[in-house]
């Protein structure tokens, strides 16, 4: 039979109509478009159950409790501790998607040296050369950890010195510490006693101190009302979020805020408001409220204001001399609702600036914000987890990441009682990381090993019996049957805080008024985030709304 | 006439035999599980008698579905006998702390929600209903996966028609959909959906 | 078990930290947008404002206004014009149910929605390789060309009902339902409840003098109410919802 064109044809439509009544064309459509549904490189969220877990957030020095939601060993979610007294539940806006930064894109993986792909050994060798070349510092962006235990007994073992950079929020203390002589580690402000609290430009509710803290107390005692039971006045140039909050706002000239101190201060004493001797501010009315821009009666009205329900606190957002006077005058220094020494004395660490000494290498902590450039032509050997970018730093080196190793979070800044927290590592550490203490154990094994130093710490919590854990439920330290139990629970994401401090345990004296110095600008939400790059998420508040600024100096 | 009838009918044919016997056999490509795993003799060898033994459902209601290589390495933490399929869950997942990647059969995609919880606890439904006797037997099926779409054959059906099917073969979102109007229980879109 | 879900925002306690944005982007695996994303082509499902009553100087006043799905009850817009049935408000729980699977992405609802609580996905949802490990896995991801908006975290819901299932009981415990932008925020300004329960909190707060929501004068009945002691907040309440590339005031 010959098969004809016609035959073909005909063949084909034969096949096409019973195409029809084959499952073929239907299923097919429902498959494809499943298909188109399903592109590969569109990603899909992890199965699994999900696990929680407790830990501590390292990102700052702010100690906040953690909630991890784990699947298949990944964090998939962070959300606070709602009974860890000390954040209440909160956390910073950025905490919330800081389980995505190990995937950053600027996340560091290899060791660079002036750019260049370098190995460890490389670093080891060239620091190892540096140490005996010439005096070395190693800064310490977070001291009193069990890490900077580590740092501290290498700088003593190789005669290299021990620095610490410290945050704006300490700066602001030192005038206290310098006056009465206490460590400015142990130093605090006790806001949950105070009724007033004058900030001349600190961001209490945007970036200040430890998320949460602040905020529940504020929100409890203060947010809505207009005679509310903790006056915030806020003193800042322009109108902040904080200030958009206070229950008063004043605002001076840029940088005058420590005139502005220095006058109300005068007021004070010239109206006998206050019953506190100090010596006499060298500042005039008229001219306080030339520099300012703010009239006489305003800043006589502010002064009145301040006393009118005390205990009165001022914060300064950083080193303010002059703020710190007034608090003295205000008799907010040692006593509840003021600025508070804490149970643990500890040894006053030296700031780097301290010395102007030139080095031959300057070893920097990961814990070190970005912003802080040694001014020196050492060699700078720069730990760090993400690449911040504009670094003078000669090395890069890669540190853990986020939740990738143990180690512990001790009391914040701001904080009035101590605090401890055990951050445990919820992932594995990543490959081609080192840590600052890792590495110097590495040069030198004698070294004390940090979860040695971390139990040491918690046994010696223990045998103070002083303060509470809190886990679900609080339990004081001396209800625990052993110093392993509580290092159990505070391994498992508790928290331990201590006593509150003992009013009367520490006095300021002045010799004489301080002089007004320039004041620091108030630093804002993105400064106060320690990690050089923002969760790719925060690009939400600037980026996808105008709810923020875009942070000037950091590339998210 | 004749001849263009017949010719028309003999596509027909074909068109009908590719369809149905040669296009199901097609759309599926077939995979093994990395290991054999025997329900009924772990049933009866080591007391895990019931699903839940395994397929645990925890206390915040959360499923485990295909229990983790920790649960297995709480007996098989080394080789207990001599099978090859042991062997290979001993070496290459429990002492490495690998995933053992089990295919799925039931997998759902990302925006279905399936409550096992609710399910089973307050429906009442037997592991049965929906999953056959498949965990009374010793078979390790094979694992079917469509060509195009890339889920398991078991969410469409067995049968390419989805007539004459089998309790619990099929579920697609209308085999959800006719035994919770069977039960006359009414849920909105998110009470599946996610 | 009927039930309204609804919040009560306290315009007084919120102070623009954006927590609660970000806590719902983490939450809904919202991707990172793109560096050529605008306010207005990014998804926020909650989204917070800037108010202010447009002086300056002394008297100027700022405040901030988070936005979400206002849950409409009445009339439901996006419900009433969505060609596919993408959208439906839940019966026993008052949602509002967007399910981006279904939408086929004529953006009707976009325009139909009188708060701008719709977002379009523009792009493919790309995050840095390895970042997908982090994605909550009750989630769905969304693909490009298909409307998403706030769900009140059902995933949540999800969860609460398991556990009520594993406990033997048939109502859910409010503590275990708690959305993603209400846990986050520092001042606990979002309040978040059954609008149907007349002795929970957030239904008492809603029938407060203070309280207030926005568009009343058009009648969507929104489960989204607000608080707020300032009568400049009170009287923006009715203007229309200001250009997304706007930040100053209505």
């Amino acid at each position: 039979m010959k098969v004809s064109r016609r035959d073909l044809l005909i063949g084909t439509a034969g096949v096409t109509a019973g195409v029809f009544f084959t499952p073929v064309p239907w299923k097919l459509l429902g498959d494809v478009s499943i298909w188109t549904q399903n592109w590969p490189w569109i990603p899909q969220p992890p199965h699994g159950p999900v696990e929680t877990k407790q830990t501590a957030c390292t990102l700052c020095a702010a100690s906040c409790g953690l909630r991890v939601r784990m699947a298949e060993g990944w964090p998939v979610g962070i959300s606070g501790v709602s009974t860890n007294p000390v954040t209440k539940g909160a956390l910073c806006p950025l905490g919330f998607a800081a389980h995505q930064l190990n995937w950053h894109p600027r996340r560091l993986r290899e060791v660079r040296h002036h750019g260049y792909t370098a190995s460890w050994t490389e670093a080891q060798s060239a620091f190892e050369k540096a140490c005996a070349e010439g005096p070395v510092a190693i800064v310490d962006g977070r001291p009193g950890r069990a890490a900077s235990s580590v740092l501290k007994a290498f700088a003593a073992r190789h005669k290299t010195s021990y620095r610490v950079a410290l945050s704006s929020e300490s700066r602001a203390l030192t005038p206290y510490a310098i006056w009465g002589g206490v460590p400015v580690a142990s130093l605090g402000y006790d806001l949950e006693s105070t009724r007033t609290i004058v900030s001349f430009g600190a961001p209490l509710l945007d970036g200040w101190g430890t998320p949460g803290r602040f905020t529940r107390l504020w929100s409890e005692r203060a947010a809505g009302s207009s005679d509310p039971q903790l006056r915030l006045i806020q003193i800042e140039p322009t109108l902040s979020r904080t200030a958009a909050r206070a229950w008063r706002w004043y605002a001076p000239r840029e940088g005058s805020e420590g005139t502005l101190a220095s006058a109300v201060a005068l007021v004070l004493l010239q109206e006998h408001l206050v019953s506190t001797q100090v010596p006499i501010p060298q500042v005039t009315l008229t001219d306080a409220a030339a520099q300012t821009g703010l009239s006489v009666e305003s800043i006589r009205e502010l002064a009145h204001m301040m006393v009118e329900r005390r205990p009165v606190l001022a914060i300064a957002p950083d080193i303010n001399p002059s703020v710190a006077a007034l608090n003295v005058l205000l008799g907010a220094v040692g006593k509840p609702g003021g600025v508070v020494l804490r149970n643990r004395a500890s040894a006053s660490p030296v700031p780097f600036e301290a010395d102007g000494g030139a080095y031959r290498a300057v070893l920097i902590d990961s814990t070190v914000p970005w912003e802080f450039v040694p001014q020196t032509n050492a060699e700078v050997f720069r730990f760090a987890t993400w690449d911040g970018g504009g670094s003078k730093a000669d090395w890069l080196l890669p540190s853990p990441g986020f939740l990738e190793e143990l180690t512990d979070v001790p009391t914040a800044p701001t904080s009035a009682a101590d605090t401890y927290n055990v951050a445990a590592n919820l992932v594995a550490q990543s490959a081609g990381t080192i840590s600052p203490a890792q590495f110097l154990t590495k040069i030198d094994s004698t070294l004390p090993d940090t979860e040695k130093a971390i139990h040491s710490r918690c046994e010696e919590i223990f045998k103070t019996k002083l303060g509470a854990v809190y886990a679900d439920q609080p339990t004081p330290v001396k209800e625990f049957e052993s110093a392993q139990k509580m290092e159990d629970q505070l391994r498992k994401g508790a928290v331990w805080v201590g006593e509150a401090p003992r009013a009367g345990s520490f006095h300021c004296t002045l010799k004489q008024w301080p002089a007004t110095t320039p004041t620091a600008l108030a630093s804002d939400w993105a400064e106060t985030w320690a990690a050089p790059v923002f969760p790719p998420l925060a690009a939400k508040l600037y980026q996808e709304s105008t709810l923020r600024e875009a942070p000037a100096r950091r590339q998210a | 006439m004749r001849r263009n009838l017949l010719v028309f009918l003999l596509g027909f044919g074909i068109a009908l035999i590719a369809g149905w016997a040669v296009f199901p056999r097609a759309l599926y490509v077939r995979h093994s599980q990395p290991l054999d795993f025997f329900h009924k003799t772990h049933a009866e060898k080591s007391g895990l008698a019931q699903c839940d033994s395994c397929h645990v459902i925890g206390s915040d209601g959360q499923y485990s579905g295909i229990p983790r290589t920790e649960v297995c390495a709480g007996c098989h933490s080394d080789k207990l006998g001599t099978s090859a399929d042991e062997a290979v869950l001993v070496d290459s997942y429990v002492k490495p702390s690998k995933q053992t990647p089990w295919l799925v059969y039931s997998r759902q995609p990302a925006n279905v929600w399936f409550s096992h919880a609710i399910h089973t606890r307050r429906a009442g439904l037997a592991c049965t209903e929906c999953h056959g006797h498949y965990g009374e037997t010793d078979q390790t099926r094979i694992y079917e996966q469509n060509r195009i779409s890339g889920y398991s054959r078991d969410i469409w059906g067995h049968s390419i028609s989805r007539l004459r099917r089998a309790p619990g073969d099929g579920m697609k979102m209308t085999d959800c959909e006719s035994c919770h109007r069977r039960h006359k229980v009414e849920v909105g879109c998110l009470g599946c959906h996610q | 078990m009927i039930a309204r879900y609804g919040m009560v925002i306290d315009l007084d306690r919120c102070t623009g930290c954006g927590a609660c944005m970000i806590a719902c982007a983490a939450e809904n695996n919202v991707p990172p947008e793109p560096p050529r994303a605008t306010p207005r082509t990014g998804i926020t499902p909650m989204l917070v404002r800037a108010l202010s009553n447009g002086r300056d100087g002394a008297d100027r006043r700022e405040a901030f206004i988070p936005i979400t799905c206002m849950q409409c009850e009445n009339e439901t817009p996006c419900v009433a014009v969505c060609p596919q049935q993408a959208v439906e408000v839940d019966k026993s729980t008052g949602i509002v149910m967007q399910i981006p699977q279904r939408c086929l992405g004529c953006r009707y609802c976009m325009t139909a929605c009188p708060y701008h609580a719709r977002y379009f996905n523009w792009w493919d949802p790309q995050w840095p390789p390895g970042m997908e490990k982090s994605l909550n896995p009750g989630v769905s991801v969304r693909m490009r060309g298909v409307v998403e908006k706030c769900n009140l975290c059902h995933t949540r819901f999800h969860g609460a009902e398991e556990k009520a299932a594993v406990a033997g009981r048939k109502e859910i415990d409010p503590a275990d339902y708690i959305p993603a932008c209400v846990e986050a925020c520092p001042t606990g300004a979002i309040l978040f409840g059954n609008l149907a329960d007349p002795n929970d909190p957030v239904t008492l707060a809603a029938h407060s003098p203070d309280s207030f929501r926005l568009l009343e004068r058009i009648g969507t009945e929104p489960k989204i109410h607000y608080k707020t002691t300032q009568d400049w907040i009170r009287a923006l309440a009715d203007k229309n919802a200001n250009h997304p590339t706007e930040a100053q005031h209505v």
